[in-house]
C-alpha cells in the first residue's frame, strides 16, 4: 500500500507550504521584501499497466493504462519580483528603486551582495552603508560637514558641503540587473546574491532604459499581499488535514486486514 | 481453496489500487496544473470447464485509470511569467533528456541564458515546436495576450508560447512533473484550434476536487473492508466445516 507514503508527501509538501507563507506574513513590514510561494508538482508515476499494450492479437491496445502516482514534491520557491508599494520617511539618505534593479552591496567577506533596501546610513567614515553596516558599491562617501544631501532619479549623488551654496558631485549610484530574478539567492538580512541561474549581474544607471529610478526620501514597501497570503494559509491547512484523512484511511485499511483472522 | 475469497480478494487489491490513486490526487490538491486521475473497473469472467455456464466466475480487476481533464480554477499570482489556460489546449515542452511532452501548468521561469522554462527545467515550445528565448536584458518583463503571443511593453513581438491540441488523450503517459509523452512513436498533437485563451498572471490550480475525492475514500475503505469481511466468512465457513466433519470421526 502506497497511499500511506503518498499521503506523507502531501503532508511535507503542506508543511513547506505553511512555512513559505509564515515567512511572507513575518516580513508583511520588511523593506524590500519580495514574497515567494511554494510551487508543487507531481511525483513520477509507476505504469501498473501500460498504454498501448496489446490486448489481442488481433493487434488490439488498451487505450488507457493503470498510472499510480508516488505524490507531490515542493519544485521550488517562486519569488514574485513585482513592485512593492512605495512609503515616505523624509529621510534624505532612504532611497527606493521604482523599477528594476538592485543596489549592489560589498559583503565583509569580499563577496558581492544585491539589495532592493534602500534604507542606508553613513558609517563612521562617511561612506554610505546598509543597515548591517555593508559598503554600497561604487562607494559614495559622504563629507563631514554637509549639510544635505540631493539624489537624482539617475542616482547623481549632490552635497551641501559647509556654507557652500553651490553642490559638488559625490558620485553615482549604479545598479544591477540580471536575466533571472527569480533565480537569485536570498541570504536574509534583505540581500540576495547572484547564482548560476540568475546569470551574472549585468550594470545599469537608473533611469536607462528599462531600468528603475531612484526617489529619495521613500522606501520600498514589501510586496507581501495579506489576503492572498491567508487564504492561502486556509487553502494549505485544508489540504494538510486531507492528506491526513488519506493516511487515515489507508492505516485503517491495513488494521482491517489485520483483523480476517 | 474455493474461489469466493479469490473473488473478494480481487475486490481487496483493486481497492489498494483506487486508495493509492486517490491519495495521490489528494496530495496534489494544491498542484499547479495537475489533472486528477481515476481508476475504471472492469470483469474478468473465467470460464467453468465442463461444467454448465451458470457456475462462471466474476474476478474484479482494475482495467485502467483515466485523466481527467477538465478545467482547474484559476489563481492570481500577479508573476508575469505565470500562464494559465482557459480552453482544452496543452503546452508544450521539451525535457532535459529531449522529448516532447505536454500539460497544463504553466509556472514559468528564465534560466541564465533567457530561455522560456517550466519550474523542472523543461523548455517550453512555441507553435512550430521550438524552444522560447527572451532577450535577456527584459528579465522577464513581457506582455503575453490571450493568444500566446509575447511582446515587449513597448509592443515589439518576441514569439508566441505554443498551443496543443491533443486527440487521444488518454492514451499519453504521465511522467510526474505535470507532464505528459505521447505513447512511443505516436505524437498526434497538432496546434491549437480549439480557441484556448492564455491568462498571464495567473495558474491554473489543480482540478481535484475535495469532497469528491473525500467521499472516494470513504467508498474504497468500505468496499475493502466488505472483501475483507467475505475473506473472513469464508474463513470461518471452512472452520466450522472442519469441525463438524472432525466431530464424526
Amino acid at each position: 500500500m502506497k497511499a500511506l507514503g503518498i499521503a506523507a508527501t502531501g503532508m511535507l509538501a503542506q508543511q513547506t507550504n505553511v512555512d513559505v507563507i509564515s515567512n511572507n506574513i513575518a516580513n508583511a513590514n520588511t523593506t524590500g521584501f519580495k514574497s515567494s510561494r511554494a510551487a508543487f508538482q507531481d511525483l513520477i508515476y509507476e505504469t501498473v499497466r501500460r498504454e498501448g499494450s496489446l490486448t489481442s492479437e488481433a493487434g488490439t491496445a488498451r487505450p488507457t493504462g493503470v498510472d499510480i502516482g508516488f505524490g507531490v514534491e515542493t519544485a521550488g520557491t517562486v519569488r514574485l519580483n513585482t513592485q512593492g508599494g512605495l512609503m515616505a520617511t523624509e529621510n534624505q539618505l532612504d532611497l527606493a528603486i521604482d523599477g528594476r534593479g538592485f543596489f549592489a552591496v560589498n559583503l565583509p567577506d569580499g563577496g558581492q551582495a544585491y539589495t532592493r533596501d534602500g534604507a542606508f546610513q553613513l558609517s563612521s567614515e562617511g561612506q554610505l552603508v546598509t543597515m548591517q553596516g555593508y559598503e554600497l558599491d561604487p562607494g559614495i562617501v559622504v563629507p563631514d560637514n554637509t549639510t544635505q544631501v540631493e539624489i537624482s532619479e539617475q542616482g547623481v549623488v549632490m552635497a551641501y558641503v559647509g556654507g557652500d551654496p553651490t553642490p559638488v558631485e559625490l558620485g553615482r549610484i549604479t545598479m544591477s540587473t540580471f536575466t533571472n530574478e527569480a533565480g537569485m539567492r536570498q541570504l536574509g538580512s534583505n540581500l540576495l546574491e547572484a547564482t548560476t541561474a540568475s546569470g551574472d549581474a549585468v550594470p545599469a544607471n537608473p533611469g536607462d532604459e528599462g531600468i528603475g529610478i531612484l526617489r529619495q526620501g521613500y522606501l520600498e514597501n514589501s510586496n507581501v499581499n495579506i489576503i492572498q497570503q491567508i487564504t492561502d494559509l486556509i487553502s494549505a491547512q485544508r489540504a494538510y488535514e486531507m492528506n491526513s484523512k488519506s493516511l487515515e484511511t489507508a492505516d485503517q485499511m491495513m488494521t482491517a486486514a489485520n483483523q480476517i483472522k | 481453496m474455493d474461489n469466493s475469497t479469490y473473488v473478494s480478494l480481487s475486490l481487496a487489491t483493486a481497492m489498494h489500487n483506487a486508495l493509492d490513486v486517490t491519495a495521490n490526487n489528494i496530495a496534489n490538491a494544491n498542484t499547479a496544473g495537475f489533472k486528477g486521475e481515476r481508476v475504471v473497473f472492469d470483469s474478468y469472467l473465467h470460464r467453468e470447464t465442463g461444467v454448465d455456464e451458470s457456475r462462471n466466475t466474476e474476478f474484479l480487476i482494475d482495467q485502467g485509470s483515466y485523466m481527467n481533464p477538465e478545467q482547474g480554477a484559476m489563481s492570481r499570482t500577479g508573476n508575469p511569467l505565470d500562464l494559465a489556460l482557459q480552453g482544452d489546449s496543452w503546452f508544450g515542452y521539451e525535457t532535459s533528456d529531449g522529448r516532447t511532452a505536454y500539460g497544463r501548468d504553466g509556472r514559468f521561469a528564465l534560466d541564465p541564458n533567457g530561455a522560456l522554462v517550466t519550474l523542472s527545467g523543461a523548455k517550453v515550445l512555441d507553435a512550430g515546436g521550438a524552444p522560447i528565448s527572451l532577450p535577456p536584458d527584459l528579465g522577464g518583463e513581457v506582455s503575453i495576450s490571450q493568444d500566446g503571443t509575447i511582446s515587449t511593453l513597448t509592443g515589439g513581438v518576441i514569439g508566441r508560447v505554443g498551443l496543443f491540441d491533443l486527440p487521444d488523450l488518454q492514451s499519453y503517459e504521465r511522467i510526474g512533473s505535470g507532464m505528459f509523452v505521447p505513447p512511443e512513436g505516436v505524437d498526434t498533437a497538432r496546434p491549437a484550434t480549439s480557441g484556448t485563451r492564455v491568462v498571464q498572471g495567473m495558474i491554473e490550480s489543480s482540478n481535484v476536487q475535495p469532497v469528491v475525492e473525500m467521499t472516494r475514500l470513504m467508498a474504497i475503505q468500505q468496499a475493502y473492508e466488505r472483501a475483507l469481511k467475505l475473506v473472513g466468512g469464508e474463513d470461518d465457513l471452512t472452520r466450522d466445516m472442519l469441525r463438524r466433519i472432525g466431530s464424526v470421526t
